[in-house]
């Protein structure tokens, strides 16, 4: 019988250790591109418009959350994989699949929360009109879960370095900008709109956005999330049990 | 031993294909229990592909392995728990310090905490990493890095530990240091597989030995009868423009007599046959 919990932090507790080295270095890492989305956005194009540091704020933590956790999981794999063979090691162990494969999200998810929580607070400051909800915070879990999956997923079929950097340039980066996190996904063409709509980030976007305003959310996004962590999870569960990483 | 002579790793028929080459084809092992087998070869024989589809760490295209009689395709985590790895390369993680990595390999093997600390010291005294413990891995020599792979792929007292090329790019000290301690471990009651493309390895450390030859089992058994195979004693003859010739023959004194048939311009040398003869003669190359 597996404990799966205790399967899942023995798993990442070689990351947590890395964590633990270069606590600094991660947070820096983690903070420095959000807090610049806010800069730039927030008060260079808009001048500090509050209403618009509001919307906003959301778009940034949702962005935070998926670059924070499927950076973190997917490079770390590649190099685990491709030079270090440390990950053949988890493939030893006598666990259950998806201890492996949540102990090598645990990192993502964690700097994905953290970030986001960050971000949050400093938001909080800057602007009446967010609120702390138990929503929200489920939320950017949920948003960390997904995207840690998606960079497990990346960093276990990745057969190269560049190869990652690309699936970086052309998924992660477009996603940042046109997911509904610095305007509003309805301005955009209507062909282009569906193909937004069908991506994750608009959805964890429209749900923090949401949560943050203290408004209903939309089912239809949190379906559309809980498909899309079952598929990034099939992924990995596959890729392992058939060894083809 | 009490239990020397059970069978403990069997491998039926296994292949495995990497596009079009064949990198293991149609293999059948069979290693006891408290015996360490060497499995011989060149580079690119096929031996670290084999010990990764006994060890669980790839699936076979074909054939089946029983790792302690557990079935690696339908009980693999069973099989694994049996079964300790130290890989060709290095597969520590080299951002945290020895003791961290340790650590990480007995929690994966599900140690407890409290488990995982008195193996830790028991190892870590028998392998001499007292002061290393805090010292991170990627600082340490190739030696050490060795020592630390072997206390983590013995923390969970696997009853079989394969070791894949465990000499290679050690200098001689470190070398030596790990032909006792790998002497240790089996004395322990560990069986050891190990693959080597060291014919003196395989020689000294070896009950038996199997060769491997572009993914198949070409001879097998313990060294003596591998060379007996061949004859005793290799004369070998080397022309004036450094070809050589190698005869094998049962006793020294045929070899004595076949040498004074032999040019004078050659130079002349009897010795014992050792492995690589055996390699030799099976295939027509050195290893």
């Amino acid at each position: 019988m597996h404990n799966i919990p205790s399967e899942i932090f023995r798993v990442a507790y070689g990351d947590l250790c890395y964590m633990k080295h270069n606590l600094v270095q991660t947070l820096v890492s983690t903070l420095v591109g959000p807090l610049l989305y806010l800069l730039a956005f927030g008060y260079g194009m808009r001048a500090g418009d509050t209403e618009y540091i509001a919307y906003v704020i959301p778009g940034i933590i949702a962005i935070s959350s998926m670059n924070s956790g499927f950076s973190s999981s997917s490079q770390k794999i590649v190099i685990q994989r491709l030079f270090h063979s440390s990950f053949d090691e988890l493939i030893l162990c006598p666990m259950h699949t998806s201890s492996v494969i949540f102990g090598k999200c645990l990192m993502g998810i964690i700097r994905g929360f953290v970030g986001g929580l960050i971000i949050l607070g400093l938001g909080m400051l800057l602007t009446p009109g967010l609120y702390l909800t138990v929503w929200l915070l489920l939320a950017m879990l949920i948003s960390s879960i997904m995207f840690s999956l998606l960079g497990v997923a990346a960093g276990l079929l990745a057969n190269s370095t560049p190869t990652l950097m690309m699936f970086n340039s052309i998924i992660i980066l477009p996603m940042s900008f046109m997911c509904g996190t610095l305007f509003d996904v309805s301005a955009l063409p209507p062909v282009v709109s569906a193909i937004v709509w069908a991506l994750p980030l608009s959805h964890t976007t429209a749900i923090m956005r949401a949560t943050a305003d203290c408004l209903p959310v939309d089912y239809l996004s949190v379906a559309v999330i809980l498909i899309y962590i079952v598929a990034f999870y099939s992924i990995c569960h596959i890729v392992i049990r058939k060894k083809l990483y | 031993m009490e239990a020397e002579g059970l069978e403990i790793i069997r491998a039926e028929n296994l292949v495995k294909r990497f596009g079009k080459l064949t990198a293991v084809d149609g293999l059948d092992l069979s290693v006891r229990k408290g015996e360490v087998y060497g499995f011989l070869g060149p580079n690119g024989a096929g031996k670290t592909t084999t010990v990764r589809m006994l060890t669980t760490m790839e699936l076979p295209d074909e054939g089946r392995v029983w790792i302690d009689g557990f079935d690696t395709r339908t009980q693999y985590i069973q099989a694994r728990r049996c079964v300790g790895v130290i890989q060709q390369q290095n597969s520590l993680d080299k951002d945290l310090t020895v003791k961290e990595n340790i650590m990480h390999h007995a929690l994966m093997k599900n140690l407890s905490f409290k488990e995982s600390k008195e193996r830790m010291k028991e190892l870590g005294d028998m392998m001499e990493l007292g002061d290393r413990m805090g010292t991170k891995v990627e600082t340490l020599s190739g030696g050490w890095k060795k020592r630390v792979a072997i206390v983590c792929s013995l923390i969970h007292n696997p009853d079989i530990l394969f070791m894949d090329e465990p000499t290679t790019g050690l200098d001689t000290q470190s070398r030596n240091m790990l032909w006792k301690m790998i002497r240790g471990i089996n004395k322990s009651g560990t069986t050891v597989f190990l693959t080597t493309h060291y014919i003196f390895e395989a020689e000294s450390l070896c009950n038996r030995v199997g060769i491997i030859n572009n993914g198949k089992l070409i001879a097998e058994g313990t060294p003596s009868e591998l060379k007996e195979r061949v004859g005793k004693f290799a004369l070998v003859a080397i022309d004036p423009e450094g070809n050589e010739n190698i005869q094998y023959f049962k006793d020294s004194d045929s070899a004595k007599q076949a040498s004074l048939e032999i040019p004078p311009d050659h130079t002349i040398s009897i010795r014992r046959t050792n492995l690589e003869d055996v390699f030799l003669e099976l295939t027509g190359r050195k290893i």
